[in-house]
């Protein structure tokens, strides 16, 4: 028999009949349906115990409380916490996020490296610790051998009054270098108010909770300004669903209409940079009226009526000065806001209950002026709404322990004597503690780079200074750069040498009063997971490298670990008293208490109070609102200045040409406006270009979590191009349409972005969103967008010597 | 010959002796068809030794469990001091537990084991696999890693704790008795969905004539039970499937 076609189909008509009684095709396809469902890119929760371990979000510097979810070891979940008095269960979307930054191995250093490829390639090998502790400690203790311990630096982007802050600052001190170099935030113009009107050095306490009338200068109360997850319980609130119930007015000063703005009960647009001229215009109209706070003005402040210094000169005060040079109709023409406007709002701010003014630029990452802060900040004092409930508060400040006193030696002690690089604290900038943009600029006009060894810890300057690219600049001058980034960001890509920290979800740190907040608070966040790398968490790196460096500098770090620096500060919040380590949802810490006399603070020992603050994660005074007001104010004259006379002791010391101030005489040393200068060409560059934040990008040098990227419309991201969303009536002046693509050109270099025609911009400003453009990171977070940064050309606030980054002149030029 | 073949339209190749002409419908060439048929029950058998043997040869790897955990040696009290409970379900859920939120913990962590047998130096009994169970992974604090036989695709929502405590349902129902097995099942693993032949059930059929609850785990056979039960509303998709 010969297998014929015939045969051939007969066997597969007798094949196809069989294979139908066997449970062949019925139990394959049943198969083949679950086997879809497994392929190993499906992403499959994990099984096993459900666990839930409570922290603190450290992403921004809002301190929100929170808890994550775990299946076994994993943490699948971040959610808000209801016991945490910040953001009693709220939470943003970066910190929902925040898993991706911890799993994401593509976002992180995985262990110790060293730069293999050309700087900037993100190319590097992996080293051991001991490796990296002695290339790093080989190279410091060279350099102090050699007599120059200058040559080393440190940027410093932890928040001031952190343990791993301090812990840097005195590794700073001990190896005997003065450039320790802090980035500049909303903080900063804060403390600096609060010096030069107050005479405290402290944050600012803004009782948002109890006030009736928000007058916003500019803060983005729905952009992540603050506490975010405070302000957005306290948004809630104002916005009581039953509008008869609806007690508190919000009002946004802003060019932009920003969601804040949009949602605000009045949303006034003046000139970008020309908040203080509103503010002085609005204390215009109130003294005029003569309807100002009497009372608050004799007994507490200094410089409102005119006076005489003990030299017998006469002074012009503060009532003088605004009365003069802020009528509405000057202010008018100043920021294009109508007089009317002016009067009607002035009338409402000074008729409401407990009204507060409240200053700020978008969110806390950058600075702000000086001068506009202590515009609105008058403002208050006019109203008398300082000290008061609903206003501006004067907590103490938070009594961590100081780090114990340690020997310098001779080289330290030689090496401190050195000036800064950046000059900060000098005469020509007596506030500011550092300026990241001189020590930039410094390098950039030396030949040769006076910094050797630059130490980066939790920044990334590279991509978030406002300073036209100038730091990156400087990065590549210095000889050795070494990072401590946990995440492969623009700055660590420059570095030589990398010491990775754990990122927030994997190790303690500390957070000290959330920006913005009434009352003195201390986060401590713990590890949710263990570290899943080969990381560690920095306070431990910088104690185990001065072991290594050895000498002095290792016997200025006793403690074995970073654990037991922290937990010998927090003894002091033991000593002071009056604290307390849990929190109970039904009383709110803004809500003003009487401690009773037989109050218990709910812990027994210091190290009960240890163990609890470990566990919770919080430590807070509860609000203390009208305090006693005798040494309330430091300033020379005891009281609230409206003249600050330590101004005038830095103007008599240096000149105030060499604080860089437009106004003589009385007027500098009060609140007032005076023309933004820049060296830019107004003809060929008619535009202004000014950065804006988002609440659902993350802040500063935390990478945001590639999940966000979909939370973006295609009026801020498209693809690979961000958005510039300008006036139409200025698109139309230059013959722009939607989704033009435009080179941004400023003195300093041009980006591109394509055009976004929006009607809440203001006519003649370029509006660019912050946080695309990176170049670092990965695939879903490189080579999105642009940078706004890269184009900022900023002049120096007067006296503090930031940069004024909201002003900087462009033209848009069609690609 | 010569009418045959053209009535059949094909020539007949071979020469064979023909059944007596007229015996056939004229329009049948019996050789043919004898020879069609031949290939046809060829082809099915084939088909049936294929589908009914070595499809389910191949479709299941077989592989031994880590360790050979013997469950009758720990249930004999004789033998294993500490397995508390009166019941056998309590005796199951000794190590079998729910976890304090309500949910199962399922095969037991290492931590359950090391409970009893915590000191790698010190075996509790003489057993080869005690010494495995010491020198792999007590010592090295490694997680067993058990296969499980009764593990569902990630989409199925089952709550233990509603059928055993509500439900009064006993363990062995569902995953037969495993209490007195001196020496664990083989595990048959079905290479294409990674799941144990528990779930389908060890009769390739998938047909029993008296079906019992440990049979077989799927859909159809919960969706069955509940509806014996008289709870036929816990058959809507969202109750497992959320």
């Amino acid at each position: 028999m010969k297998l014929t076609r015939r045969n051939f189909i007969a066997t597969v008509v007798g094949g196809v009949a069989g294979i139908q009684v066997t449970p062949l095709p019925w139990k394959f396809t049943d198969d083949v349906a679950i086997w879809t469902q497994n392929w190993p890119w499906v992403p499959v929760p994990p099984t096993g115990e459900f666990s839930e371990v409570s922290s603190v979000c450290n992403l921004c510097p809002g301190g929100c409380g929170i808890s994550v979810r775990k299946v076994d070891n994993r943490a699948v979940k971040i959610e808000g916490r209801p016991d945490y008095p910040v953001n009693a269960g709220g939470i943003c979307p970066v910190g929902m996020g925040g898993l991706q930054l911890l799993y994401n191995e593509s976002l992180r250093f995985t262990g110790p490296m060293k730069r293999v490829g050309m700087r900037g390639s993100g190319e590097f090998q992996n080293i051991s610790w001991d490796d990296a502790f002695r290339i790093i400690a080989g190279r410091i203790s060279a350099l102090r051998k050699s007599g120059r311990p200058e040559a080393i630096a440190a940027v410093d982007g932890n928040r001031e009054g952190t343990t791993a802050s301090a812990l840097i600052e005195r590794l700073m001190q001990a190896v005997g270098s003065p450039n320790y170099v802090r980035l500049p935030s909303l903080s900063d113009t804060y403390r600096m108010g609060n010096i030069v009107m107050e005479g405290r050095d402290a944050p600012v306490a803004y009782d948002l909770e109890n006030s009736d009338f928000v007058l916003s200068f500019g803060c983005g109360l729905l952009e992540g300004w603050g506490a975010p997850g405070r302000v957005m319980n306290a948004w809630g609130m104002w916005h009581d669903a039953n509008p008869a119930k609806r007690k508190t007015h919000i009002v946004q000063v802003e060019s932009r209409a920003s969601n804040t703005a949009s949602k605000a009960d009045l949303w006034v647009a003046p000139r970008p940079g020309t908040d203080a001229a509103l503010a002085l215009g609005l204390a215009h109209v109130i003294i005029r009226s003569g309807k100002y706070d009497a009372g608050f003005v004799a007994e507490h402040t200094f410089g409102f009526e005119d006076w005489q210094s003990t030299d017998g000169r006469p002074h012009s005060g503060f009532k003088t000065l605004v009365l003069k040079n802020y009528s509405p109709e000057q202010v008018s023409k100043i920021t294009g806001v109508r007089p009317d406007v002016m009067v009607k709002l002035a009338a409402a701010f000074r008729l409401a209950k407990a009204p507060v003014a409240i200053y700020g630029k978008g969110k806390n990452d950058l600075n702000g002026s000086l001068y506009e802060f202590m515009a609105v900040q008058s403002l208050n004092a006019l109203t008398g709404r300082i000290n008061r409930p609903g206003g501006v508060l004067l907590p103490d400040p938070i009594p961590l322990n100081p780090l114990p006193y340690f020997e310098r030696d001779d080289i330290a002690s030689q090496g401190l004597k050195k000036p800064r690089l950046d000059r900060g604290g000098t005469q020509e900038y007596p506030f500011t503690q550092s300026l990241i943009s001189n020590f930039a600029d410094a390098i950039n006009r030396s030949p040769k780079s006076p910094i050797d060894t630059l130490m980066v810890f939790s920044a990334n300057p590279a991509f978030t200074l406002p300073d036209g690219g100038a730091f990156k600049n400087a990065l590549a001058k210095i000889p050795f750069v070494v990072s401590f980034s946990p995440y492969r960001d623009e700055t660590a890509n420059m570095a030589d040498l990398i010491l990775p920290d754990c990122t927030y979800l994997e190790k303690m740190d500390d957070m000290v009063w959330p920006v913005g907040l009434q009352y003195p608070f201390y986060g401590l966040s713990k590890p949710v997971v263990k570290p899943i790398y080969d990381t560690r968490n920095c306070g431990d790196t910088v104690i185990e490298m001065a072991k290594a460096i050895g000498e002095s500098v290792g016997s200025a770090f006793p403690w074995e670990g970073f654990e037991d620096v922290v937990k010998e500060r927090a003894k002091g919040l033991y000593d002071a008293g009056g604290g307390r380590v849990s929190f109970d949802r039904a009383a709110p810490a803004w809500k003003p208490q009487n401690p009773k006399a037989g109050d218990k603070p709910g812990y027994n020992s210091f190290d009960d109070m240890w163990k609890k603050l470990m566990a919770g994660g919080l430590w807070y005074r509860p609000l203390d609102q009208a305090r006693e007001w005798p040494w309330l104010f430091k300033t020379p004259s005891g009281q609230f200045e409206f003249y600050s006379q330590l101004i005038d002791q830095a103007i008599q010391r240096a000149s105030a040409k060499d604080l860089r101030i437009a106004v003589r005489d009385d007027a500098a040393c009060m609140a007032h406006y005076a023309t933004p200068t820049s060296t830019a060409n107004r003809s060929d560059y008619p535009l202004s270009m000014m950065p804006y934040e988002m609440i659902n990008l993350a802040s500063g040098w935390i990478p945001s979590p590639p999940f966000l990227y979909k939370t973006l419309p295609d009026t801020q991201l498209l693809k690979e191009t961000s958005f510039a969303a300008v006036n139409p009536k200025t698109a139309a002046k230059y013959g722009l349409k939607q989704g033009d693509l435009v080179a941004v050109q400023s003195p300093v270099g041009e980006v591109q972005a394509r055009i976004d025609l929006f009607g809440g911009a203001m006519p003649d400003i370029v509006y660019m969103p912050v946080g695309f453009g990176h170049t670092g990171y990965d695939e879903f977070l490189k080579g999105k967008g642009v940078n706004p940064n890269a184009i900022v050309q900023a002049e120096q606030d007067p006296v503090t010597g930031y940069p004024v980054w909201w002003n900087t002149r462009v033209k848009l030029v069609k690609v | 010959m010569k009418n045959r073949a053209n009535s059949s339209k094909r020539p007949s190749q071979s020469g064979d002796a023909s059944p007596p002409a007229g015996f056939f419908p004229k329009w049948l060439n019996i050789n043919v068809a004898i020879q069609d048929v031949g290939f046809f029950l060829v082809g099915l058998i084939a088909a049936l030794v294929v589908g009914w043997i070595i499809f389910p040869a191949v479709l299941y790897s077989k592989q031994a469990q880590p360790i050979n955990f013997n469950h009758a040696l720990h249930l004999n009290p004789d033998k294993v001091d500490g397995i508390e409970g009166e019941k056998k379900e309590e005796k199951c859920s000794f190590c079998h537990e729910f976890r304090e939120d309500g949910t199962f913990a399922g095969i037991p962590r290492l931590a359950k084991c090391t409970e009893c047998h915590e000191d790698p130096g010190s075996p509790l009994g003489e057993t080869p696999e005690e010494k495995d169970l010491m020198t792999r992974y007590v010592a090295t604090d490694q997680q067993i890693p058990w296969l499980v036989y009764s593990k569902q695709p990630d989409c199925v929502y089952f709550s233990h704790i509603a059928h055993v405590n509500m439900g009064k349902i006993a363990c062995d129902t569902c995953h037969g008795d495993f209490a007195g097995n001196e020496k664990l099942p083989l595990y048959l693993e079905n290479r294409l969905t990674g799941y144990s032949i528990n779930i389908w059930g060890k009769r390739i059929s998938g047909f029993y004539w008296n079906k019992k609850p440990s049979d077989r785990m799927k859909m159809d056979d919960c969706a069955e039970c509940h509806t014996q039960m008289g709870q036929e509303q816990n058959n809507a998709c969202f109750v497992c499937h959320k």
